[in-house]
C-alpha cells in the first residue's frame, strides 16, 4: 500500500461526534457496513455536499477528540469509502481501534495541526514516517506515525482481511486445528 | 526506568519488558464473556471458519445481563449459550444462579489475583483492578483472541492517583469515584490506566475498590487499577489456595502525570442526566421527584453496598411514589447478605430484590422505566435508554444517597438519616 498521500486539505474543528457528524446516526443501529454506502454520506452532519467534493487521497485535517461519542465504525468506513487519509489532534479510544478496524490510513496526536493548514490546501502526508508537508505553504511538520503492526492491519485492508490471514496462518502452523 | 503496575504485568505475559505506547499482541490469563455476546461470537467464528477455541480452558462465560430468562426468546438465548458453551468445550460456564455478575464473582471465586491480565468482551471488567489484576474491555474483537488468543493493544500510559485523608461520614466511594471523574480531564486519561494508590489504601476495602476502578472507565481510561496490599491478601487469601505475589508498580516508574486525591470532600455527589460525567453535588438537585430506584451493577452490588442500603432502609419505609429494586452483585452477596439480615431490612422497607447480576442496568430488562419517569440508582451509565425508555431522566448516586431518595420520594442528602 502506497502511504504517501497527496490532495486537497478538508479541516474540521473539534469533538467531531463519530455518529451524527461523520455520518448518518442511524447507520449505526442498522450495522450498515458497505463501502459503497457509508461514502456518500461522509461527513453529512458537517458538511452534507462533502462526498461530491472530496477526492480519492484528499485529507482531512481536525482538532481534538475526533470521532468521539459511542465507537460506531460507520463514520470512519465511510471516510475509508473516499479513499481519505486522516490527521488529528486527538481520536478517542474507540475511534482509534475502529480507524485500524476500517484500514483507514491515519495519524494522531499531531498537536497543531489545526494550525498548520487551510481547507483547500494542497498537502503531502506521508502515513508510514509521519511526515506532514504543507505544499501551498513550504511548511512541514513531523509527527509520530502509527506503529508498524498496526499500519500493516491498515495496509491489509482492517479487521476483516486481517483476521482471515492470521486465521490462515495459525491454521498452517497447526496452532489451531484445520 | 522503572515499570509501571501495567507495564509490568504485560512484561510478564509478553516475557520481555515492554513499555507504555508499544502495540503487542498479549495472550490473557483469562477471556471473559457474557451471556448476551455468546451467540454473537459463535456466529462471528463461524464466518470466520473457527470451530475451536484457541484456549477453551482461559474463557469464562458469566450470565448476568439476563440471569433469569424473562420470556420465551431469552428462554431459546439461553438455551443456544449452554450448547455453545459445550460445543467449544468451555467448562467455566456459569448458568443461571450459579456465580451472578462476571464482573465480581471471578474474584470471589480466586479465578482473579494480583498481576492477571484479563481481556473481557464487557466495558467494565477493569473492576478486577480492585484485587491487582489488569482488565482491559475489547468489545466485539474478543472474537479475535477466542479464535486466535491475543488480539492487539497499545500499551496505555498510566496516571496514578494518590489517595489520601478519610471519607467523611454519609460519603462513600461512589461519591469520590463520581467526582473524580468530573475533575479529571477526559483528553490526559484517554487510553490510560488510572492507576490508585496512597496512604488511604489501607482503609479502603475490596469492595470499595471495585466502585473506584469501575468508574474511570465512563471518561475514557482503557483500565484502571489498585496498587494490591494488605487489604487484598487478606480478602484473597480464603478464597486462592496457590501462593499470592503482590505485583507492584517500580517507584522509579514513568506516569503520565501524578496526583493526590483526597477523600474529605464536603458532600455526596449525583451524576444527573444524561451522561456519568455531569456530576454535581447533591445539594445542586436534591428535592427532585423520583418514581423509580435501583441499588445493585458491577458498580455498587457488593456487600458493603447491601450494608449501606440496609442502614439507611432500617425501620423505614419506601415512599409510596416510588419502587426501589436492589440487586446483590452475585450468589454469595446475596447469601451473606441473607445472613446478616439485611434481605429481612429490604423486605421490610417494602423494596424488591432481583436475581444477581446486573440488574436494570443492562438496558432496563428487568424493571424499566416508564417515559416520563425519573430514576436515581447506583447503576454505571445514565445516558438516554440505559434502564428502557429514552423518554426518562437518570440519576447515579451511592447507595446510601439511593436509598434516602427511595425513603423521602425525592433526590435527597443520605447524612439526614444517619
Amino acid at each position: 500500500m502506497d502511504f504517501i498521500y497527496q490532495g486537497r486539505c478538508w479541516k474540521f474543528g473539534d469533538n467531531l461526534a463519530v455518529d451524527a457528524d461523520l455520518t448518518k446516526k442511524e447507520f449505526a443501529t442498522q450495522r450498515e457496513l458497505r463501502l459503497e454506502v457509508l461514502r456518500e454520506y461522509c461527513m453529512v452532519g458537517v458538511d452534507p455536499e462533502f462526498a461530491k467534493k472530496a477526492k480519492p487521497r484528499d485529507i482531512i485535517v481536525a482538532g481534538k477528540r475526533f470521532a468521539q461519542g459511542n465507537p460506531h465504525i460507520q463514520g470512519l468506513l465511510g471516510i475509508r469509502g473516499l479513499e481519505l487519509g486522516l490527521v488529528v489532534e486527538s481520536i478517542p479510544r474507540g475511534s482509534f481501534r475502529n480507524a485500524i478496524n476500517a484500514g483507514l490510513p491515519f495519524i494522531t496526536r499531531a498537536h497543531g495541526v489545526t494550525q498548520e493548514c487551510e481547507t483547500g490546501d494542497e498537502l503531502r502526508v506521508n502515513f508510514e514516517t509521519g511526515l506532514f508537508e504543507n505544499l501551498t505553504r513550504g511548511t512541514r511538520r513531523e509527527y509520530q506515525p502509527l506503529d508498524k503492526a498496526l499500519l500493516e492491519t491498515i495496509a491489509m485492508g482492517g479487521w476483516k482481511p486481517a483476521i482471515a490471514k492470521r486465521i490462515a496462518e495459525m491454521k498452517l502452523q497447526r496452532r489451531v486445528p484445520a | 526506568m522503572g515499570q509501571t503496575l501495567t507495564e509490568k504485568i504485560l512484561s510478564r505475559v509478553m516475557q520481555r519488558p515492554v513499555s507504555a505506547g508499544e502495540t503487542i499482541y498479549p495472550e490473557p490469563d483469562l477471556v471473559t464473556v457474557h451471556d448476551w455476546y455468546v451467540v454473537n461470537f459463535d456466529k462471528a467464528l463461524q464466518e470466520l471458519g473457527v470451530d475451536r477455541l484457541y484456549d477453551a480452558d482461559k474463557v469464562l462465560i458469566a450470565t448476568d445481563h439476563e440471569p433469569i430468562a424473562l420470556n420465551v426468546l431469552s428462554s431459546e438465548r439461553q438455551r443456544n449459550m449452554r450448547k455453545i458453551a459445550q460445543k467449544y468445550g468451555i467448562k467455566r460456564f456459569f448458568d443461571n444462579g450459579r456465580g451472578g455478575h462476571g464482573h465480581v464473582f471471578p474474584m470471589e471465586l480466586g479465578y482473579v489475583t494480583p498481576g492477571m491480565f484479563v481481556l473481557a468482551y464487557d466495558t467494565h471488567v477493569t473492576n478486577y483492578g480492585a484485587v491487582g489484576a489488569l482488565g482491559i474491555p475489547m468489545i466485539t474483537e474478543i472474537t479475535d483472541v477466542l479464535a486466535c488468543g491475543s488480539v492487539w493493544i497499545r500499551i496505555p500510559e498510566t496516571i496514578r492517583v494518590n489517595l489520601t485523608g478519610k471519607l467523611p461520614a454519609g460519603i462513600t466511594m461512589r461519591d469520590i469515584s463520581q467526582k473524580l471523574t468530573v475533575d479529571q480531564d477526559a483528553e490526559l486519561v484517554d487510553y490510560c490506566t488510572v492507576e490508585f494508590g496512597g496512604p488511604a489504601l489501607k482503609d479502603i476495602s475490596v469492595d470499595q475498590r471495585m466502585t473506584l476502578c469501575n468508574t474511570p472507565l465512563e471518561i475514557g481510561a482503557k483500565s484502571a487499577i489498585v496498587e494490591p496490599d494488605q487489604v487484598v491478601l487478606d480478602w484473597l487469601s480464603p478464597r486462592v489456595s496457590r501462593k499470592i505475589e503482590l505485583v507492584k508498580s517500580d517507584r522509579d516508574a514513568h506516569y503520565k502525570q501524578v496526583f493526590q486525591y483526597d477523600l474529605g470532600i464536603l458532600e455526596p455527589q449525583v451524576a444527573a442526566p444524561p451522561r456519568p460525567d455531569n456530576v454535581v453535588g447533591i445539594s445542586a438537585v436534591a428535592g427532585t421527584q423520583i418514581h423509580q430506584a435501583f441499588i445493585g451493577s458491577c458498580a455498587n452490588g457488593s456487600l458493603s453496598d447491601m450494608r449501606d442500603a440496609a442502614r439507611i432502609l432500617k425501620g423505614r419505609k419506601i415512599d409510596a411514589g416510588v419502587r426501589l429494586i436492589i440487586t446483590p452483585a452475585t450468589q454469595e452477596i446475596w447469601a451473606r447478605a441473607a445472613a446478616e439480615g439485611l434481605i429481612e431490612v429490604f423486605a421490610e422497607a417494602g423494596a424488591l430484590l432481583t436475581a444477581p447480576g446486573c440488574g436494570p442496568c443492562a438496558g432496563g430488562r428487568i424493571g424499566a422505566m416508564a417515559p416520563g419517569e425519573v430514576s436515581i440508582n447506583t447503576g454505571t451509565r445514565n445516558d438516554p435508554g440505559r434502564l428502557g425508555t429514552t423518554e426518562g431522566q437518570i440519576y447515579l448516586a451511592s447507595p446510601l444517597t439511593v436509598a434516602a431518595s427511595a425513603v423521602a420520594g425525592r433526590i435527597t442528602d443520605p447524612r439526614q438519616f444517619l
